[in-house]
């Protein structure tokens, strides 16, 4: 993301012819930005550079404190319980997110379609899940999955059949799935919601007239149209995958065997640096993950111009 | 940036100061005890202290305290209860800003903050003469390494809690008096009544190294120093856990995690027939189980060898004072005061249910001799209290214990909780330990 | 990516500030089979609230005996209220108002630090502002961790772990806002407008509290909302800063209450109490959910994701 934006401005600004008295203003723009940035040093930069201190050095419990090089990124690469962690979710960025974009998607669509409905209520509804905080979710969700009170095993058991188990080894990750999915459908849909809104109608009316159908304006009008904000949906949704930490924290607690202490990447380096004692391995982890995310982000970024190069040709 | 390099040379300051501090305790420690003038200024000088605990109400102790030494203002805080607590300490002490005076630390967990000397030696406060004080087993968790690193607060002798009106219906009247008749029972629970005897959570590494510890084993060993004993795969460990995977297999108890929801049901409905659970479980199981009032029985573990009575130890806390604190007299007569006085001690028994370490109160008949309602009006606590004295004298922890359980979890847990081979998933805890050990530059034997 | 938003963006900029009017059209008639998916998938989101809400009225025998979305036997829910506010001495209502601080605070104060930064980012191109830029966006994909740590490191060597500023400082910083921010203003305020005013002699500061902010207000409102939430959900933060309870905000405090039944030793089983108390919680966030939706809508159609 980061490496696109720094030419979008700058061809701007070579576009636009200099203005009178540029040098004098830009000289403010400083002031502008300085209270943000000054807060943006302490509060990132600089945990930031301790961190990346921290992850250079290693602590024994006996002998102290020495530095180690690369030593604890060279063992975060032979970690099992990390990679471990990191392949879970990969998994549950190839499973999930195509699930709670696509419903972000078909809902965005339908509701503005004017299609459906009631859909203002609809939207609402949808949304509301978001203003739920992920401790109160989760905990929620954890009563909702009980294998032998919770009503969707009742339910089950009422039908006859055996109730899916939503906590155990198998089924957790589903159900962690389904938790972040009833969480940010919402949230995601209205951001693309009010991408759709923002299309000029102009555009597809005509279509419309011609006889095309729903659908058709969908995928080839309006879906085209708002793909930055989906594409913006798709890099918030890596990231946050690759950064999960409240679900398997608090699922922990009713589910303690089936989550492992590297569940998730990032949980691993809450357990690491908290009940291992380790800040300095953790800390590369973190880092290590970090860089993950890096690379995803800008993988999904590069196929997403790609295809649309691919769609212009 | 500026600010932050300033803030990190205050802290190099401060740490200074502290390290210079714990220099003088430690020659304390060699000079004679506290001078009563010493005591008598320090408790009459107004002096504030801190204090983490997440035993419920214990204000009503601290208040008691604070009448006794009016210059003495105690802030009581809970930071979180077990794992968090010790998270938060650590952090606290590790930053050198924020710790507490005197915390609860339970017995397991006092070796991994003697290891970073995070502990005051009580010994030259006065505290070398309280071991006859407190049970043998109980006052040899505190007093480790040629010192008294806390004043025992509560314990947890194992016993077994069942149900009596279960039990009956699968045709015992009485507890079954060892293992062998506790495997034979637990078939015909099964069998008449649907219920398991009893469940043992396969996330609770604390119950189950009770029950090495009623077996007489020492799978663990630290000698204050360097070395660590690693020992948790013995034949004697596999005999245990090999006769509860065979259980589990058979399906005649269950492994479900403990403290869910889940399990707080299966407790309430007789799903398990019964608990094998220190001396905090009865009020525990008043609480959780009203409706099964008066369906309880008390007794001892089942036995391994009948002809000699044995148990461990599960749970339990004591109070520690830091290293760092400023106010040590003041620290440890807290420590002391509501651990050792009887209006406190007697308090902690009958109203917060902490069942007690301290001999004066074990052996109080308006302790042992009440009977309770919840439990066909037996004598609970006349029950536990001898089982008390029945409990392995020595038992050892690693300084580590916080990585020992989470390790059992990922090993032992999670074979036991898919009934799979949790007796060579030992091999791979004792493993884990090993290699944990000696990556933290620890000598194992 | 934000390149190829510009792109679109500065085709049809001008008419994509305010979301069009919704003309109902002839033709454009309601489908039955549309409802009914768009409904089913409503009801999905709403239904566990519905079980919270439900579950909340039961004391905690019923809870676990009765059918989860139906009443059961008894009606407990003003003895469960009871039970929350009456917890440690009221510390729920403690809790709340925590929230209250720590949320508002850090959501106006960082909405305005946002607002500040994205207008000089967007408006006046200094030595440097590309790669500060680029730099604040890069901070969006930092784990948590990678930060949380350090910064309790370096907050309690200042002495200010434990302190309400160790939650809001921290919470000041929203590099997503400066980017939605940056974006908005860039197409909100004309160039035209601010030339003008330095015609007329304003200065750039005065020019900007008078003028451009209030053509900034929908995308700060969005930012404040997003902020506003972002703080409100915080767990891990106040959980590694915080020790007394009496400075919790309701998440921390609602995982504590729920803990404090298990790891033994005169623990008490408070199911009802928690489950009420987490209802209690999500009601005011969703009544003020219901009320400002529209801004969320119209700061987001502006600013940060049109083409």
């Amino acid at each position: 993301m980061a490496v696109t934006t720094v030419d979008a401005p700058a061809r701007r600004a070579a576009r636009s012819k200099p203005s009178r008295g540029k040098a004098r203003h830009s000289a403010v723009g400083y002031l502008f930005v300085l209270p943000f940035m000054v807060l943006f040093v302490a509060m990132v930069l600089v945990p930031l550079g301790y961190s990346a201190y921290l992850s250079l050095f290693e602590e024994k419990l006996i002998g102290g404190e020495a530095f180690v090089g690369l030593k604890n990124f060279a063992e975060a690469l032979m970690d099992e319980a990390f990679l471990g962690g990191v392949g879970r979710m990969a998994l549950f960025l190839v499973i999930q997110v195509p699930i709670m974009l696509g419903l972000a998607l078909f809902l965005a669509l339908a509701i503005d379609s004017g299609r459906t409905r009631a859909s203002r209520s609809a939207r609402l509804l949808a949304f509301m899940p978001y203003a739920v905080p992920g401790v109160v979710a989760t905990l929620m969700w954890g009563y909702l999955y009980g294998p032998d009170f919770g009503p969707i095993a009742q339910g089950f058991e009422a039908l006859g059949l055996t109730p899916p188990d939503m906590l155990g080894e198998s089924g957790i990750l589903g159900s962690m799935m389904n938790i972040v999915t009833w969480e940010y459908v919402g949230y995601n849909m209205i951001i693309m919601y009010a991408a759709l809104r923002s299309i000029p109608t102009e555009l597809y009316e005509a279509a419309a007239i011609d006889g095309a159908s729903q659908i058709r304006i969908a995928l080839s009008i309006k879906i085209p149209a708002i793909r930055p904000a989906i594409m913006l949906t798709v890099i918030f949704s890596v990231i946050g995958t690759f950064q999960l930490f409240n679900e398997p924290a608090l699922l922990d607690s009713i589910a303690p065997v089936v989550i492992t202490n590297g569940f998730t990447p990032n949980f691993y380096a809450y357990n690491v640096a908290f009940v291992n004692q380790d800040v300095n391995y953790a800390a590369a982890i973190a880092f290590l993950l970090g860089l993950v995310i890096a690379v995803m982000s800008y993988v999904v970024q590069l196929s997403s111009q790609r295809a649309e190069r691919k769609v212009r040709r | 940036m500026a600010l932050a390099g300033t803030a990190a040379a205050f802290s190099i300051i401060a740490t200074g100061c502290s390290a210079g501090d714990d220099g003088g305790t430690g020659e304390a420690s060699a000079s004679p005890e506290v001078a009563t003038d010493e005591f008598d200024e320090a408790m009459s000088t107004p002096t504030k202290l801190t204090f983490w605990t997440w035993v419920p109400d214990i204000e009503n102790q601290v208040a008691l305290f604070e009448e006794a030494y009016p210059e003495i203002d105690v802030t009581v805080e809970n930071v979180g209860q077990g794992l968090e607590h010790y998270q938060k300490l650590r952090s606290a002490i590790e930053s050198g800003e924020g710790a507490p005076d005197v915390a609860q630390i339970e017995y397991q967990y006092i070796p991994s903050f003697t290891l970073t000397e995070s502990l005051l030696d009580l010994t030259p406060y006065g505290a070398g003469e309280l071991g006859s004080d407190y049970v043998e087993w109980v006052w040899n968790q505190v007093a480790v390494n040629d010192g008294v690193w806390a004043i025992p607060q509560d314990t947890g002798p194992m016993g077994n809690l069942y149900r009596t009106d279960i039990l009956k219906e699968a045709g015992y009247d009485a507890p079954p008096a060892t293992y062998d008749e506790y495997a034979e029972a637990a078939k015909q629970v099964k069998e008449k009544t649907g219920s398991y005897i009893s469940n043992l959570a396969a996330n609770e590494p604390t119950q189950m190294v009770a029950l090495l510890w009623q077996a007489g084993l020492e799978p663990f060993g630290y000698d204050g120093a360097e070395t660590v004993t690693i020992d948790v795969n013995s034949d004697g460990a596999k005999d245990v856990v090999q006769y509860w995977q065979d259980l589990a297999q058979a399906d005649l108890v269950s492994t479900d995690a403990g403290w869910t929801d889940n399990w707080f049901q299966n407790i309430a409905n007789g799903n398990y027939a019964g608990w094998l659970v220190p001396a905090w479980g009865p009020i525990f199981l008043q609480g959780t189980a009203e409706a099964t009032s008066g369906k309880w029985g008390a007794a001892p573990l089942p036995q391994w060898d009948a002809s000699t009575e044995v148990s461990g130890n599960w749970g339990g806390s004591s109070d520690a004072v830091l290293a760092s604190t400023e106010n040590p007299i003041a620290a440890y007569e807290l420590a002391r005061w509501i651990n050792a006085e009887p209006e406190p001690t007697t308090m902690f028994a009958q109203e917060q249910f902490l069942f007690p370490a301290a001999l004066s109160v074990l052996e109080d008949p308006e302790f042992t001799d009440a009977g309770v309602e919840f439990f066909g009006g037996q004598q609970v606590n006349k029950i536990f209290a001898e089982i008390s004295a029945t409990v392995n004298p020595e038992f050892q922890w690693l300084p580590f214990m916080e990585f020992a359980y989470s390790s059992y979890n990922e090993t032992v847990g999670v074979a036991l909780e898919k009934k799979g081979d949790a007796v060579s998933a030992l091999d791979d805890w004792q493993q884990q330990l090993v290699d944990y050990a000696t990556e933290q530059g620890f000598t194992v034997q | 990516m934000t390149a190829t938003m510009n792109a679109g963006a500065a085709s049809s900029a001008a008419g994509l500030h305010k979301p069009r009017p919704r003309r109902h059209r002839r033709g454009r008639e309601r489908s039955t089979a549309l409802s009914v998916i768009v409904w089913a998938l409503a009801l999905y989101f709403l239904l566990p609230l519905v079980w919270l809400a439900i579950a909340s009225t039961k004391d905690t025998s019923d809870l676990f005996s009765t059918f989860g979305f139906w009443f059961g036997d008894s009606f407990a829910l003003w003895d469960n209220i009871q039970g929350v506010f009456g917890y440690k001495d009221g510390i729920f209502g403690r809790w709340a108002l925590n929230t209250l601080l720590y949320a508002g605070v850090s959501a106006v104060g960082a909405s305005f630090l946002a607002t500040l930064a994205g207008y000089g980012f967007a408006k006046y191109g200094f030595r440097g502002s590309n790669l500060m830029f680029s730099i604040v966006l890069g901070a969006i994909m930092i784990p948590l961790t990678a930060l949380a740590l350090p910064t309790y490191l370096l907050f309690s060597s200042a002495g200010l772990t434990n302190t309400v500023w160790a939650i809001i400082v921290p919470s000041l910083v929203s590099p997503f806002g400066v980017f939605l921010m940056r974006v908005y203003s860039a197409d909100a305020v004309p160039d035209s407008l601010i030339e003008a005013a330095r015609v007329d002699g304003a200065g750039e500061f005065r020019t900007f509290f008078t003028v451009a902010f209030r053509l900034l207000v929908p995308g700060f409102i969005t930012v404040l909302l997003f902020a506003l939430v972002a703080t409100w959900n915080n767990y891990f933060l106040p959980l590694i800063m915080l020790n007394s309870s009496d400075l919790y905000p309701l998440t921390v405090g609602l995982a504590q209450m729920q803990s404090a039944g298990t790891s033994g030793g005169g623990g008490e089983v408070l199911f009802s109490t928690v489950i009420t108390g987490s209802f209690i919680s999500i009601v005011p966030l969703i009544v003020a959910f219901l009320f400002l939706q529209r801004y969320w809508q119209s700061g987001l159609s502006a600013g940060s994701v049109k083409g």
